[in-house]
């Protein structure tokens, strides 16, 4: 029972049961939502039409679904959308198998830990696109550019959770571990492992849509390909309503993209819960 | 001991990591007028730092960072507590959220300027956009999160429901909360940065970019320390904070 | 003893020249912005021109605003359409460039591709009008800025009592509607979509034809340790370049040039017809950089001598 639900109830006493009904059914389907979101669409399309809004870079809503139907039929779209998430998955996975790596290592090795974690801090506290323009410098303005700095996006939420979790641990676990004569390896599988996995999967939730806006961003400033380029492209080739549409498509796979993750996630967690169970 | 021991590494690996960097200009194995030496660095950075001219870009970037950052705790905050106490809100507005919410703020650029145009204003907003999401979705889950049978003794007790929310709902999830607001902080650093490079004319995202432009880069890498500094710091300050908020969660 | 030291040095050269010759690529990479000043790159690789050369061209477009220099420093392109008064500030901080080809001339031609543009009704006509108001450029301390600082001086104006600000081109008839600046020096295709609006916008000026006639805006250039490396390569791709360039001067009404500008910058085939194509330089005049190097003296920009003959290919002069 959520709180949402004990909450309402307590206070709908007082209102008649056919409001009720009506407004429940309404909240329960998110339809109330829905005619909200399609009230907006149609006022984004009246205030293009009747010119409340001009501007080259506010097409009506239609067009924009015009060319969002054209990009998808051509395969432009398709091809653009791949090609950055191509990048964004590839960035995305070295920068958790980095921040696991290090989460581990650093919260399990104090003197390394001492070491390596200034230096992290300092990373993860520069905000990225700073560093844009000076890794041009060195590493160019292709594929490699744009990964590694979706991997410097990612790094430091999977690092931190992981970090976090590992130093959370139960202390007499490990000693349990250690007073059964388990290897290392073992230990890290069977316990630490599954005892930090809560906490990394949370890191990588807050990493994934960081790791779509920085593959977005940094198109958008060192741009040859991908949904960011092709922002700023159809900007200058007076095509807003292809923006839009890239737009568009670019937040329905951020969509899917957390939709599948949260799906991995549970699956992965209920794995985790029902070997804790054993 | 180990704190002293702590801070003692610390210092030096960032000292160890100049050094090397030192070494491998000085060995010639990278082209110095992209990548200058630290002792190169050091007087553009002491230059900046002396003059007092890094006030007013600095002075810029934090202000609209603050003021940005500052609607979104609120407007999430508020918006989450409502959601998640409204069945009605909820409905309205969760699939709005839903449909905005894995949009990448930059992507959004051109569209703000039609309605907010080329100042402050559009820049605020987008940090506020970008900051608002985490915040709303870690309060709406705190919210969700509560204990029901606390909140079935508020009401036994006879709270109204402002108490209810003030006293048993707001406490229980300010863990959830602030950890969204430090999502938040980040992502309204990236947007802040990336807007003044976008479409600006003062704040240290422009000069980073206006220096690599016009190719001073030891400038450049000056202001990129600062602005490893401030992120830093603005850390540190948020620990604080929340150290004193939940005192029960410090480690 | 003689003939052993001939015959030494033969081999010696022999052996560099077959070494550089697998070093020289024939893959050009070549770094673009998607306008129709660099069309004359895409008909030359339409019509084959770099083929019949033996030359492979990638180009890659940059349509933000980081890549440009830094990235023909960093090896990530070999050769870059990029404006002279950057080129002369990378210079100046020690990148040493090389001017490969010549890019963007603007002749003396009844159309104007670019210009200032300021609300209509206004009365906006010249730089004395501006004093005390906004001006939105590209970028600051670029040749769009340079050039509106001069366009305001030589109009009367003092440039120092203007507000410049940076706006990005597709932004800025949305800034100039919005009240946000008084006027813009714009480029196509936002500056024929806007003065063709002749109820919102009106045409004040081109700062560039009037402050110097004849000026080369943009050029093609390289490294110079790249130009040092591949000077067959680099006159192998001046040929086939010079070509595109006859042929587009030569075609500019043809709808072909038009499918060609198209699949380059994105712009939909109407929105092409509709700009005023203008012919471009097929050779590179040193005494009109001058006169811009010049002119970024005078605005604090480079404080010292540039050797312009010295950083020209001698292929681009002739």
């Amino acid at each position: 029972m959520s709180i949402a639900a004990s909450l309402t109830s307590g206070e709908l006493t007082v209102k008649s049961p056919v409001r009720r009904k009506l407004f429940g059914d309404l909240a329960r389907t998110r339809l109330s939502g829905a005619i909200l979101i399609a009230l907006l669409l149609l006022l984004w399309e009246v205030s293009a039409a009747r010119g409340w809004i001009v501007s080259d870079n506010w097409p009506r809503f239609s067009a924009v679904l015009v060319a969002a139907y054209r990009g998808l039929l051509s395969g432009e779209l398709a091809e653009i959308l791949g090609s950055t998430l191509y990048r964004m998955l590839a960035g995305y996975a070295a920068g958790c198998i980095l921040g696991v790596l290090f989460g581990l290592v650093l919260g399990s090795n104090r003197v390394l830990d001492w070491i390596i974690r200034p230096l992290i801090e300092i990373q993860r506290t520069l905000p990225s696109p700073a560093i844009i323009p000076p890794l041009i410098l060195f590493l160019g303005v292709d594929d490699t550019l744009k990964i590694f700095i979706i991997m410097l996006a990612v790094f430091p939420p999977v690092f931190v959770n992981t970090y976090g979790g590992v130093r959370g641990l139960d202390e007499t676990l490990l000693l349990t571990a250690k007073t059964f004569g388990l290897s290392r390896f073992d230990t890290l599988r069977k316990i630490v492992l599954p005892a930090t996995l809560p906490a990394m999967t949370a890191g990588m939730r807050i990493a994934l849509s960081l790791a779509l806006i920085m593959a977005v961003i940094g198109e958008m400033i060192s741009g040859a390909s991908g949904v960011g380029n092709y922002l700023m492209s159809m900007q200058y080739a007076m095509r807003a309503d292809s923006m839009y549409a890239a737009v568009i498509c670019l937040a329905a796979s951020g969509y899917i993209l957390n939709r599948v993750f949260l799906r991995l996630e549970r699956a992965a967690l209920h794995w985790h819960h029902s070997m804790q169970a054993e | 001991m180990p704190e002293l021991g702590r801070k003692g590494f610390g210092l030096l690996s960032i000292l160890g990591v100049l050094l090397l960097w030192e070494l491998v200009c000085r060995a010639g194995l990278v082209n110095l007028s992209l990548l200058p030496s630290p002792s190169q660095i050091a007087p553009a950075l002491w230059k900046i730092l002396a003059s007092g001219s890094f006030l007013v870009p600095l002075g810029q970037t934090l202000g609209m960072l603050l003021i940005g950052y500052t609607i979104a705790c609120v407007a999430g905050v508020a918006l989450g507590l409502l959601m998640g106490c409204s069945e009605y809100l909820y409905g309205l507005l969760e699939p709005l959220v839903e449909v905005i919410r894995p949009i990448p703020k930059p992507a959004l650029i051109p569209a703000m300027v039609v309605f907010l145009g080329i100042g402050a204003g559009m820049k605020i907003t987008m940090v506020a956009l970008a900051a608002l999401f985490p915040v709303l979705i870690n309060t709406l889950q705190g919210v969700r999160g509560v204990d029901p049978v606390l909140l079935a003794t508020a009401r036994t007790l006879g709270c109204s429901r402002f108490e209810t929310i003030r006293k048993i709902i707001l406490p229980a999830s300010l863990p959830m909360i602030l950890t969204g607001m430090r999502v938040s902080l980040s992502m309204g650093l990236v947007l802040v940065i990336l807007a003044e490079m976008l479409a600006a004319e003062s704040g240290i995202g422009f000069l980073i970019l206006d220096l690599q432009r016009s190719f001073q880069v030891r400038p450049m890498y000056a202001w990129i320390a600062i602005l490893a500094a401030v992120g830093l710091v603005l850390n540190i300050l948020f620990e604080m904070v929340e150290d004193r908020a939940v005192p029960w969660r410090a480690k | 003893m003689f003939s052993m030291r001939n015959l030494s040095r033969v081999l010696l050269t022999a052996a560099f020249a077959a070494l550089a010759t697998a070093a020289s690529a024939q893959t050009v990479r070549v770094n673009y912005i998607p306008i129709t000043d660099v069309t004359p790159l895409f008909v030359a690789i339409d019509k084959g021109y770099f083929k019949d050369e033996g030359l492979t061209i990638v180009p890659t477009p940059s349509t933000g605003g980081a890549a440009g220099v830094p990235g023909l420093m960093a090896g990530a392109f070999d050769v870059m359409y990029g404006n002279v008064v950057s080129t002369m500030l990378a210079q100046q901080q020690g990148f040493k460039l090389e001017v490969v080809s010549a890019g963007t001339k603007q002749f003396d031609n009844p159309a104007n591709t670019n210009g200032m543009v300021a609300r209509k009704g206004e009365g906006i006509r010249t730089g004395k009008d501006l004093e005390g108001k906004t001006v939105a450029v590209n970028t600051r301390n670029g040749i769009i800025w340079l050039f509106a600082r001069a366009w305001i001086a030589k109009s009367g104006g003092d440039a120092t009592k203007v507000t410049f600000k940076e706006v990005p081109f597709p932004q800025m008839p949305d800034a100039l509607r919005g009240k946000q600046i008084d006027a813009a020096f714009m480029v196509n295709p936002f500056f024929n979509a806007s003065v063709t609006d002749p109820n919102t916008f009106e045409f004040v000026a081109a700062p560039y034809r009037e402050v110097q006639p004849d000026v080369e805006v943009g050029h093609y250039i390289s490294t110079q340790e790249y130009f040092a490396k591949n000077k067959e390569t680099l006159a192998k791709y001046n040929r086939a370049f010079r070509k595109g360039v006859q042929w587009y001067n030569a075609n500019l009404k043809d709808p072909d040039l038009i499918r060609i500008i198209s699949g380059f910058t994105k712009m939909q085939p109407e929105l092409v017809a509709k700009l005023n194509l203008q012919i471009l330089p097929e050779i590179v005049n040193l005494d009109s950089v001058a006169t811009t190097v010049k002119l970024m003296k005078d605005n604090g920009l480079v404080t010292s001598d540039i050797d312009l003959a010295a950083m020209t290919a001698p292929d681009a002069l002739k």
